[in-house]
């Protein structure tokens, strides 16, 4: 099996798939914190929230209303929890917000066990995604694909709107140095909403397209929380290509973690986040300032 | 540093004596009751003296609890220790433990220190939920409970097991002021509030660091040992972030670095968690809803409230000129 | 006492020390003096080893202290105060002054015993607050002190490690003229055999004290010897007054 080189395509597909689900969540997590120095752990309950989103929309219209309607209802809550907690908890320190978005945690979790109730909801892959694709020689589920190459959309997407655009520039002017920003004149508050809504819209993108893949449960946001946190931190709180390498580092090693030696797969994963915190006290890549 | 104050020592005899009250007139379930609190209380203590005197904001304190239960119920049972010997092993390993990741992540701080944390943390978790040595996802049970039939106490009574933890949390919370108010308390505080001056001084940071960590651990150790007696019974969930999440939570309701405030929480937490799990399954809803009130209103929680209050109050009653005297600071 | 030999730092393409070396003798006071940007700060920084040099050494009582840690280099008798207070908000006076002679005596670190408590320590308190004057306010808060005041606890917190050498970032910025010559008068009081290496921006107050002048430009010795000497130097006006003047 293991000098089989179909099954390494098969794993490195896997982790590739992990990996650009990881992208999507942590992306909008990094710019917020690069950009508004803010920690945002509901950041995972906005993903359990598309995910329930998308539940309810492919319900009665179907997997692609789903697509487009549950990341705009997430960036619709996102809006709520901008201008009720986040915008007054700017100014706190960083353990401040790791409190306040730790208790929205616990509320958003429980206001979806309200609303959805306790079992665990499931979502038809569409028909035109269902089925296997010939990738490099293996036989690989077509859905998977979907969302590898989603990922790379939107990463490619940013990459530019970041790198060509003016709001891009305003953008990374922002990170750099907020209060520069303002003084050329940018709507530095107006930029940070705008970012700050797209991020939840991706993480609630990501939501619905993680939903056909596991089953949508209360409790997904607490489980992808940790994961992401590790993928920021590898990566650094930085732009996108430090968010996409933590993601990668993160899928691979847990992916493969999980072939190769089972019994460490979970306690691999944390040993490389140890052992970059040990190495680089402020993550991999570490954010300016 | 630690400083008591009138307001903090009626505090402290008002619990004691509201634990005491409970452990003599209390039935069974009053009782189980009471001894969570004091396990958790111990637990709180152990973080406020990192989190709240040093800046060392832990999510791995209830992984170290979790080291404690998991040290005394292997060395107890499978390695066939004397409850004592194990006792003192497990706490011991967990101090060690702690002081090796207290001095790993010293150089790290804000979200990251809480990330490094969380990362050994979580490794402590995964490894005993995959070890067959610690009972998997089953947990271990046939726990026994500490031995002290030669001095005439029966800790496989209720009443006598809630009333010992009460006398172990009084000798920790003994224990955590003499740390807090000795040379190396004194450097801890120095250090959280301006690292760069205290190594210039010549102090070796990450030493003091791990050091209180280590000791801090001891303490969530002594808790892991008692909540492992307590049940007699112990699973992997023990450890899951989520319990250093929830004590972290706690400390902030209590009252962060006021060491009397997160006993004040741990007793506030448990009551509301029994009360409200009655009335309704959402408990948690309220239980976030309080925490973002707590933080939002910027009071250092339930006891930083009053600390205000009262400070507030006595400010007003004695008219002091010399308090707003030479604050003009550049 | 304290030497320095060609240290040089760059931060990308900005030199900020060249080639910068430096002689102190046990118990002399030196000045460095030198326009904003001139190095002054940065060449502290590497002397205390908060900054790394590029290269060159730094020899600290005869022995090559460069690869050494701050903390390393602290125990062996090289303290520092900072250009902005760098106190302990919260603690009071004595405090404050306690927290550094813990340890310097070995205190900083016991468990069962409050480092204040022990008669060493208030000995070093007692001593560097009649030192720096701060015998009236030993048991205020630092809060509750005026801002001149606070000065000089941060050059008594620097004091109460027990230096051989004692490096002053701006010691009087920030107070009045007229408690600058104060403050200078006190320097002028502290033990003969203790070194000092001072930064100073006011060039009249700068030859109250010293025994030496170093001027940086550019993170370039660019004068030193003694007071008369440079208060005479053309080079100096033209570098340190002109840029004086709009400082």
């Amino acid at each position: 099996m293991i000098t089989d080189l179909g099954f390494w395509t098969l794993q490195a597909l896997n982790a590739l798939q992990l990996s650009m689900l990881l992208f999507l969540l942590s992306v909008g997590l990094t710019v917020i914190f690069g950009l508004m120095h803010f920690v945002n752990l509901a950041h995972g309950a906005l993903y359990a929230l598309g995910a329930y989103f998308a539940a309810s929309v492919a319900a009665m219209w179907g997997y692609w209303a789903a697509l487009l309607l549950a990341p705009v209802a997430v960036a619709g809550v996102g809006v709520l929890l901008y201008s009720g907690f986040i915008q007054r908890m700017r100014k706190s320190g960083p353990m401040a917000q790791v409190l306040v978005t730790f208790g929205l945690i616990f509320v958003l979790l429980d206001m979806t066990r309200i609303v959805w109730g306790d079992l665990p909801l499931a979502i038809e892959v569409p028909a035109m995604l269902g089925g296997r694709l010939a990738v490099l020689g293996v036989e690989y589920p077509t859905y998977r694909v979907f969302i590898i190459v989603l990922g790379l959309v939107v990463l490619g997407g940013l990459a530019f709107v970041l790198g060509r655009t003016q709001i891009g520039a305003m953008i990374r002017a922002g990170v750099d140095n907020d209060e520069m920003a303002a003084c050329l004149g940018i709507n530095v508050e107006r930029l940070f909403f705008c970012v700050f809504c797209v991020g939840c819209a991706l993480a609630g993108l990501a939501g619905v397209v993680a939903a056909p893949l596991l089953s949508v449960s209360p409790d997904m946001s607490l489980q992808i929380l940790i994961p992401t946190l590790i993928v920021i931190v590898i990566g650094g709180l930085c732009l996108l290509q430090r968010g996409v390498a933590g993601a990668l580092l993160f899928g691979f090693v847990q992916t493969f973690g999980a072939v190769l030696a089972p019994q460490l797969s979970s306690v691999l994963i944390y040993a490389l986040l140890a052992a970059v915190l040990v190495i680089k006290p402020v993550g991999l890549f570490p954010a300016k300032g | 540093m630690f400083r008591h104050t009138p307001l903090r020592y009626a505090a402290l005899v008002l619990l004691a004596s509201a634990a005491l009250f409970q452990a003599f007139t209390a039935q069974y379930f009053g009782l189980e009751i009471l001894t969570e609190i004091l396990i958790l209380a111990m637990l709180v203590l152990a973080l406020d003296m990192v989190a709240g005197f040093g800046g060392m904001v832990s999510l791995c304190h209830g992984a170290l609890m979790g080291v404690g239960a998991y040290g005394y119920a292997v060395l107890s049972t499978t390695a066939g220790l004397t409850p004592p010997v194990a006792m003192g092993a497990a706490v011991a390993i967990t101090a060690g433990l702690s002081w090796i990741i207290g001095a790993i992540c010293s150089r790290s701080h804000g979200i990251y220190f809480i990330m490094a944390t969380l990362a050994f943390g979580q490794m402590a978790y995964s490894y005993v939920f995959e070890a067959p040595i610690f009972g998997g996802d089953d947990g271990l049970g046939g726990i026994e409970r500490l031995d002290l039939s030669v001095v005439g106490i029966d800790l496989n009574d209720t009443r006598t097991f809630a009333l010992f933890c009460l006398v172990a949390l009084a000798a920790m919370y003994g224990l955590a002021v003499v740390i807090l108010r000795s040379g190396l308390g004194r450097s801890f505080s120095g250090v959280m509030h301006n690292e760069q001056r205290m190594r210039a001084l010549g102090l070796t940071v990450w030493r003091v660091k791990a050091d209180v960590f280590g000791l801090s651990g001891m303490i969530a150790g002594v808790a892991g040992v008692l909540a492992a007696q307590h049940i007699m019974y112990i699973s992997p969930g023990l450890m899951a972030w989520t319990v250093s999440g929830e004590a972290l939570v706690v400390v902030i309701l209590g009252g962060l670095g006021t060491l009397v405030g997160p006993l004040v929480g741990a007793a506030v937490f448990v009551v509301l968690k029994h009360e409200l799990s009655s009335l309704t399954t959402h408990w948690h809803l309220i239980v976030g809803v309080i925490l973002i009130g707590v933080v939002m209103s910027r009071a250092n929680g339930i006891f930083g409230f009053i600390e205000d209050f009262v400070a507030a109050r006595s400010k007003s009653a004695n008219t002091n000129p010399k308090a707003r005297e030479g604050t003009k600071d550049a | 006492m304290l030497e320095t030999r060609n240290l040089d730092k760059s931060f990308g393409a900005v030199h900020v020390t060249r080639r910068v070396s430096l002689k102190l003798e046990r118990g002399e006071r030196r000045v460095i003096l030198g326009p904003n940007g001139a190095g002054k700060t940065t060449l502290f920084n590497q002397l205390v080893g908060e900054l790394t040099p590029d290269s060159g050494r730094v020899h600290l009582a005869g022995e090559d202290v460069t690869a050494l840690p701050v903390a390393k280099r602290a125990r062996q008798g090289l303290s520092r105060s900072y250009q902005k207070n760098t106190l302990f908000d919260g603690l009071t006076v004595e405090e404050n002054l306690g927290l550094a002679a813990a340890i310097y005596t070995g205190n900083a670190t016991r468990i069962w015993s409050d480092s204040l408590g022990k008669a060493e320590v208030r000995e070093i308190v007692r001593d560097v607050a009649n030192q720096v004057d701060l015998m009236p306010f030993l048991h205020a808060k630092v809060s509750e002190i005026s801002y001149g005041v606070r000065r000089q606890l941060e050059v008594g917190v620097a004091l109460a490690t027990r230096p051989l050498v004692l490096l002053m970032d701006e010691p009087t910025s920030g107070v009045g003229p007229e408690m600058a010559k104060g403050f200078h008068d006190l320097l002028n009081n502290l033990p003969r055999d203790l070194t000092l290496l001072i930064i100073e921006h006011d060039m009249d107050l700068a030859f109250d004290v010293a025994d030496t002048i170093t001027v940086l430009n550019y993170g370039e010795v660019v004068f030193d010897g003694l007071p008369d000497a440079a208060r005479g130097s053309d080079l100096l006006k033209e570098i340190y007054l002109g840029s004086w003047e709009d400082a």
